[in-house]
């Protein structure tokens, strides 16, 4: 079964400095028929003006992976953690029992525009801790490249989350086209990043998400004059 | 979503007093409340801060990092941390002084917390908070490391904030 959470119908929010769209609730936002799917809790589509950013703030029990798309990030957590994250990069924190952190516009001249993604863990008060690691955009220019699982050494390297959820990325031109097979008794979430593609025959354009339940195989395709972005997580 | 709210308020111009409020904060996220960080503004004017390039650095640093304390904040906390360096006081006792004309704190714990433990720095903070009709619960550091402290103190804090819900709910 697929079912689309089409872009237009996701919350929104708009500060002025950040202007975002909840594909699950999220703060302000709130609907019940969309808490989340399995363990994906939320994914926001943020972008952020320049110089500015979110303030430090506290979470505990869950794993944030910030996916940037265009721009930088620049992160400050209370486990010392300071860095700058940009495109073809992952951040992935555990918050586990407890994290202080802020991101902001690394750039004080252009916006930055991330997906932001919380998984809920599989286990509670977990030490806090923090990965960032890059790799070439040419690994996931016409395949799915894995970027967090619970695999802590998998190869090429991806970041580890204390749950069993899998987040690949793909770059597809138009008709490209890649295959995955879903195993039984899992699920996924198809996000388009940028773009357009079509996916067992369901035309997905920017913000579209796709909830795939009861599938074996995913057919996912470029359909876009350029190339096009998703996300894949692959999900018990 | 947790059962008890903790609002972090600080007063820093080096780092200090900011690195005990936020293991304080996550002590008390550690112990599940739900946390908000705010910082207090100097007293001083834009030249006696520009005349220390330190203080002007981590100020415009903070100041990215954190809001100042808006007048819903107290009303939504069950427990306030008030932290301070131990050079000056001056800018927490004044918001201390502040909370009663922003709404009813009787009840409410405050929590005074000092860079470096030092209790006669604490001493005008507990005065004003007893008498906006908080209830004080002193800091009393347990461990050696002052981070390692301010974080069990933000634990036991949250801790007893549910014990008193508790009772006052029976």
């Amino acid at each position: 079964m697929l079912t689309l959470r089409k872009a237009g119908d996701r919350g929104h929010t708009d500060l002025g400095w950040l202007n975002s769209y909840h594909t699950f609730s999220f703060g302000g936002y709130h609907d019940p028929k969309h808490m989340g799917f399995r363990a994906l809790r939320v994914l926001n589509d943020d972008r952020v003006a320049a110089g500015k950013g979110f303030g430090a703030h506290g979470h505990r029990d869950m794993e944030i992976l910030s996916y940037v798309l265009d721009g930088g990030l620049a992160h400050k957590d209370s486990m010392g953690e300071q860095h700058v994250l940009g495109p073809n990069e992952v951040q992935a924190m555990s918050a586990g029992s407890g994290v202080i952190h802020s991101e902001f516009n690394a750039s004080s001249t252009s916006a930055t525009h991330f997906l932001q993604i919380w998984i809920v863990p599989a286990i509670e008060d977990l030490k806090p801790s923090y990965q960032q690691f890059g790799y070439p955009s040419s690994e996931k220019r016409g395949a799915l490249r894995l970027i967090a699982g619970p695999d802590k050494s998998s190869h090429p390297p991806a970041a580890f989350i204390n749950q069993d959820a899998r987040m690949y990325a793909a770059v597809l031109g138009a008709g490209d086209s890649v295959d995955y097979t879903i195993r039984p008794g899992r699920y996924a979430w198809v996000q388009v990043a940028t773009g357009a593609f079509d996916v067992n025959g369901v035309a997905l354009k920017e913000g579209d998400g796709l909830a795939v339940s009861d599938e074996t195989a995913l057919r996912l395709r470029g359909a876009n004059g350029e190339e096009s972005e998703l996300l894949l997580f692959d999900l018990a | 979503m947790s059962d008890i709210n903790v609002l972090v308020v600080f007063y820093s111009r080096y780092g200090n007093a900011e690195r005990i409020a936020l293991a304080a904060g996550v002590g008390a996220i550690q112990a599940r409340a739900n946390i908000r960080l705010r910082r207090v503004a100097d007293h001083a004017d834009a030249k006696t801060i520009d005349a220390t390039p330190a203080w002007r650095q981590n100020l415009d640093r903070m100041n990215r990092d954190y809001v100042a304390p808006r007048p819903a904040d107290p009303q939504w906390a069950d427990v306030v941390v008030l932290a301070t360096p131990p050079e000056s006081c001056a800018e927490i006792e004044s918001y201390c002084v502040l909370l009663p004309s922003i709404g009813s704190m009787r009840g409410k714990i405050a929590a005074p917390l000092a860079a470096r433990d030092e209790e006669s720095v604490l001493k005008p903070i507990y005065a004003s908070a007893a008498c906006a009709g908080m209830i004080v619960i002193p800091a009393k550091l347990e461990s050696g490391d002052p981070i390692t402290g301010a974080r069990e103190y933000g634990q036991r804090i949250t801790e007893i904030a549910r014990s008193l819900k508790k009772l006052s709910q029976v």
